[in-house]
């Protein structure tokens, strides 16, 4: 008998870390949008802004909350300097040479991070009490982690909608060469959306740190690359707000397919709800690979 | 291959000729230094898991980020069989030939079905469908509880009973090297033979513009998924032989490691894609480094304070990166155009 009170906990988990889900993969889907590469080393930024926010936590005593402004520069620091020492060679090679290439700075950042910080996996502890949702008692920490996300979007929603530079780069994703030809600097543009994207990726791994406040390690952010690709499919390549939509959708049906396979006995029902996303993502991909939210 | 063509074989054959003699002599160097017995084997498995990966990767420019995948299976059809030889009484070496067909037929059997759904989709949507099948697979084994779980299967007592315990020795030293020797001369003259025939021109074709040579009437998704199957097959027996065999363990945390896809797509990259000698030249490179990496630099990281476990991939991530953009046709590429005389670069295949 399926016990309605835990459906309720983990449908309101599923939302919270759904949305969490959305702010990791945004970044994901607009680096694809406009560039047109998908950044197989997705996760490892993730892990970088983790990182951000336990070092400034723990050794400096900075709020979690306040950690996303330094990881947000921190992603625009990392986002240019792989744009211009990698990426800008590789905007018209053939997809093997970016999809190994974005592979190859992912693996170097996890190998930097392990070579400085250690394999060992860490935590620290940010206990504001409880709330209630819909009678669940949820963490406040993870109720600010949300909303903080939710402020993210907001942010990149302004950014692209309201801004000249936002114009540009919707432009160039419309068409690249009529927007040369009215005088965009498309490498710019490529540049400057490359760095948008790992920012919000980066900010994103503070936001999941402050969620989760354990399990920080330098491979933390693989699982994240696989489940953004899933959520980011589901969506449609490249649509951003579909992403956001996507990661809810994710983080609900994960959750509701742990208390499913919690049923059953003799099985993990936390690892065999990771291979049950990759069948989401087969499915999607040989259903409807262009996307829910695209026509 | 239905009916191969004397012309294909000969060319096959030149073709293979130059890889081959090093795999000759790496096995003369095997068996003339027992000391550095396992140095080679170590170089012998990652030029064959660059030479059939390579099959694949190489000649059609798909990337499968979850390669290991067939790896793995072997590992696991080869460990079954032997349990089940055992269990069933029968003793002697009849389990080498029954274990590696069926390996071969698991691993076969994985890619038709993986080929066969995941090769409609291009590009990044066949990346991210690879990785999705090799993350799938390893948490279904685990969260299901199948084959051992996350433990894993363990083979050594089954192959004792199987060949006794000098039997076992012999079979997880010297004749698994062996056996790893003649894999890779059969993979060798697989590449050559496919780089000779209709199916290798075909996925030429297919890696230059893939809708070009749809619309010049080659079925496309017939010589990919031919292709995905037989680099697949071959990466089931290496995993069959080199972990299973030689290991007598099966861990999924280990057989499934993304890291080996990884090193795979290095040692093409480092060597030449869609090459002969590529696959070679990238292990003996990648080994070389690794070594350097591990023996000389990291001991004066570890001397500064920095952990230098798993440093080799910190030197090689730069190295993929810097070939991707400075020398994307490897060091082959290189070769071919430095080398100007003819007889000479008739070797460079």
């Amino acid at each position: 008998m399926v016990d309605v009170g835990l459906v309720v906990a983990n449908l309101v988990y599923g939302l919270l870390i759904g949305i969490i889900y959305g702010i990791a993969t945004v970044g994901l889907n607009m680096i694809f949008g406009v560039l047109k590469i998908v950044n197989v080393g997705h996760g490892a930024f993730i892990m970088v802004g983790a990182y951000v926010t336990l070092l400034l936590f723990t050794l400096a005593g900075v709020t979690p909350p306040l950690t996303i402004v330094a990881s947000m520069a921190v992603g625009i620091g990392l986002g240019l300097l792989f744009y211009y020492l990698v990426i800008k060679y590789l905007v018209d090679a053939p997809e093997l040479a970016t999809l190994l290439a974005t592979f190859a700075i992912g693996v170097l950042l996890q190998e930097i991070v392990k070579a400085f910080m250690g394999a060992d996996s860490r935590g620290f502890t940010w206990n504001l009490g409880n709330i209630e949702i819909a009678g669940v008692s949820v963490a406040l920490s993870k109720v600010i982690a949300a909303v903080l996300s939710i402020a993210l979007l907001g942010f990149l929603y302004l950014v692209i909608y309201r801004t000249k530079l936002g114009l540009a780069i919707r432009a160039v994703v419309q068409d690249k060469e009529g927007a040369m030809v009215v005088g965009v600097d498309v490498d710019k543009i490529y540049a400057i959306s490359f760095a948008l994207g790992i920012m919000v990726t980066v900010a994103s791994g503070s936001i999941l740190a402050m969620y989760l406040q354990s399990g920080i390690h330098p491979y933390m952010g693989e699982i994240y690359t696989l489940k953004g690709f899933v959520i980011a499919v589901m969506a449609g390549l490249g649509s951003i707000p579909g992403a956001f939509i996507a990661g809810i959708l994710f983080g609900l049906f994960e959750n509701l397919s742990y208390v499913a396979l919690q049923s059953i006995e003799g099985v993990q029902p936390l690892v065999l709800t990771r291979s049950i996303a990759f069948l989401l993502l087969l499915i999607i991909l040989l259903v409807k690979p262009s996307g829910l939210f695209q026509r | 291959m239905p009916g191969v063509d004397p012309w294909v074989l000969r060319e096959a054959l030149r073709r293979s000729a130059p890889t081959l003699v090093f795999y000759l002599a790496l096995l003369a160097l095997y068996l003339a230094m027992p000391q550095y017995s396992q140095f080679i084997a170590m170089i012998l498995f990652y030029a064959i898991l660059g030479q059939a990966f390579n099959i694949f990767m190489g000649m059609t420019g798909y990337v499968d980020f979850g390669y290991v995948a067939f790896l793995a299976s072997g590992a696991y059809a080869f460990s079954l069989a032997v349990i089940a030889l055992s269990e069933a009484g029968v003793t002697g070496w009849i389990f080498i030939p029954v274990g590696l067909a069926f390996a071969a037929i698991v691993a076969a059997t994985l890619a038709s079905i993986v080929g066969a759904i995941a090769l409609r989709l291009r590009g990044a949507y066949f990346a991210i469908a690879t990785i999705g099948v090799n993350e799938g697979l390893r948490y279904f084994v685990e969260g299901a509880n199948l084959l051992g779980g996350s433990i894993g299967l363990y083979i050594v007592k089954n192959l004792k009973a199987l060949v006794g315990k000098e039997g076992y020795q012999l079979a997880a030293t010297l004749l698994a090297d062996l056996l790893m020797f003649l894999l890779a001369a059969v993979t060798v003259l697989v590449t050559g033979i496919i780089l000779s025939s209709r199916l290798g021109y075909a996925l030429q074709a297919i890696r230059e513009d893939e809708d070009a040579a749809r619309a010049l009437g080659i079925n496309v998704t017939k010589y990919k998924v031919t292709a995905f199957i037989i680099s697949g097959m071959l990466g089931g027996m290496l995993g069959a032989l080199n972990w299973a065999l030689k290991g007598g363990v099966v861990e999924p945390a280990h057989v499934f490691m993304i890291h080996y896809t990884v090193e795979a797509i290095v040692i093409v990259m480092l060597g030449g894609a869609g090459t002969l000698l590529g696959p070679v030249f990238g292990a003996i490179t990648y080994i070389g480094l690794n070594y350097v990496s591990n023996v000389y630099i990291a001991p004066i990281l570890e001397s500064m304070g920095i952990k230098a476990t798993g440093l080799h991939l910190i030197i090689l991530a730069p190295i993929l990166l810097a070939i991707i953009i400075a020398a994307p046709n490897g060091i082959v590429g290189l070769l071919k155009e430095r080398i100007k005389n003819p007889r000479i670069r008739s070797f460079i295949t």
